[in-house]
C-alpha cells in the first residue's frame, strides 16, 4: 500500500469519515478534523512510519496533500541515511 | 534544601513548567531524565541546559497517555539506571471546548495524559525507589477548583489529579514515597499563548495580588521544595502557586481596580 493510502487509513480511522472525501485538495476542515484529531493522526503516522513530524511543519499544512507529501518526503529522507 | 546525587523524572520537561523544574533540580545537582513528546528540538535543548548545570541528562521520548510508552520509559530507567529518586508528574494535554461539545474522545485523551499517566507513571516509580524512598510531585491547575471557561475536561482531570495525589501520599508513605502536588494560576508558557490567542482566558496580570503573572520559575521553586527533606512532612497537598489570586475573589473577578 503507498504512503499516501496509509496515511489515508489513519486519517479516515481517527475521523470516522468516508476514504472517498480525503483527497490531496480536501483541507482538514472538510476531512471534519478538529485539532484533537489532527495531533493524533500525526502520532499514529509518526508511529507508522517512524518518523517525526514537528508542530511547526504541521501547522503548515494546508490540506491532506502537503500531509501526504511531508511524510512521503520524511520516510524518503530516512530510507537514505 | 539539596537534590545533589539524586535521579529526576520530569515529564514533559522539553518547554515551560516541566523545563523550569529540571533546570531548577539539575542546578541542585539532580541528575534529569527529560521526557517529550512532541517538540524534540526543546527537549534536546533542556537537556543541554541541564548537563550545561554540570548534572547529567537523558533524553526519552514518549506520550505518556499510552501506557504501552509509559512502560518503555521505566524499562529504559529501569535498565538503565535501577533507580528513581523523583518523579514529577508535568506532562499535560487538554480540548479546550465548551462543555457540550466534549466528545469520548476528547475525554479520554486528557484524562489518559493528565491522570492515568500519573498513575502509571507513580505505580512504576514507586518500584524503582524501593528501598530507598523519593518524592512524587504532580502538576495540577486552579482549574481543579474553579471554573475557567472552555476549561472542563482539563480542569476536571486536574481535580481527579489532586485526589489522586491525596490517595498516593497514603498508600506509598509507609515506602518513604513523600507525594504532593502544585496548582498554579495561568503560568506564562507557550501553552498559555494558544489560550490567549484562542481568547479562552484574559490577561490575569492585573488579576493578581502579587502584581505579575505567574511564572515558570515561581512553580520550579516549589516544587524544588517538596523535593526536598524540609518538605518532609508535607503529605497528599496540593500547594497553590497563584501570586493571592484566588482569596482574592474580586480581583479574580476582575473588579479589584
Amino acid at each position: 500500500m503507498s504512503i499516501e493510502e496509509q496515511v489515508k487509513d489513519i486519517l479516515a480511522r481517527i475521523t470516522r469519515v468516508d476514504k472517498n472525501i480525503i483527497t490531496r485538495e480536501a483541507t482538514f476542515k472538510e476531512i471534519k478534523a478538529d485539532s484533537l484529531d489532527v495531533v493524533q493522526a500525526l502520532v499514529a503516522v509518526e508511529e507508522t512510519f517512524g518518523i517525526e513530524i514537528p508542530d511547526e511543519e504541521a501547522q503548515k499544512f494546508q490540506n491532506f496533500g502537503d500531509f501526504v507529501s511531508f511524510v512521503e518526503n520524511r520516510v524518503a529522507q530516512k530510507e537514505k541515511v | 534544601m539539596s537534590v545533589e546525587g539524586k535521579l529526576a523524572l520530569v515529564t514533559g520537561s522539553g518547554r515551560g513548567i516541566g523545563r523550569a523544574i529540571a533546570l531548577k533540580l539539575a542546578s541542585q545537582g539532580a541528575d534529569i531524565i527529560v521526557n517529550f513528546f512532541r517538540h524534540r528540538e526543546s527537549a534536546e535543548q533542556t537537556a543541554r541546559d541541564v548537563v550545561a548545570l554540570g548534572a547529567k541528562a537523558e533524553v526519552i521520548r514518549a506520550n505518556v497517555g499510552d501506557p504501552e510508552k509509559v512502560n518503555e520509559i521505566f524499562d529504559v530507567i529501569g535498565n538503565k539506571f535501577g533507580h528513581l529518586d523523583i518523579l514529577i508528574n508535568n506532562a499535560a494535554s487538554g480540548v479546550g471546548r465548551p462543555l457540550v461539545d466534549i466528545d469520548v474522545k476528547a475525554w479520554e485523551w486528557t484524562m489518559d495524559i493528565n491522570v492515568r499517566a500519573c498513575l502509571l507513571c507513580a505505580q512504576r516509580a514507586a518500584k524503582l525507589m524501593e528501598g530507598r524512598g523519593g518524592k512524587i510531585v504532580s502538576i495540577s491547575s486552579l482549574g481543579s477548583r474553579f471554573v475557567l471557561p472552555n476549561y472542563t475536561v482539563v480542569g476536571v482531570s486536574k481535580a481527579a489529579l489532586e485526589a489522586l495525589t491525596r490517595y498516593l501520599a497514603i498508600e506509598l508513605a509507609p515506602q518513604g514515597i513523600c507525594v504532593n502536588a502544585v496548582a498554579a494560576s495561568a503560568v506564562e508558557t507557550e501553552a498559555l499563548k494558544f489560550y490567549f490567542k484562542e481568547g479562552l482566558i484574559k490577561d490575569s496580570r492585573q488579576a493578581t495580588p502579587a502584581g505579575r503573572m505567574v511564572i515558570p520559575e515561581d512553580v520550579a521553586n516549589v516544587v524544588a521544595f517538596l523535593c526536598s527533606e524540609e518538605a518532609f512532612m508535607i503529605r497528599g497537598q496540593t500547594i497553590v502557586i497563584d501570586g493571592g489570586t484566588s482569596v482574592g475573589l474580586f480581583t479574580l473577578a476582575g473588579k479589584g481596580e
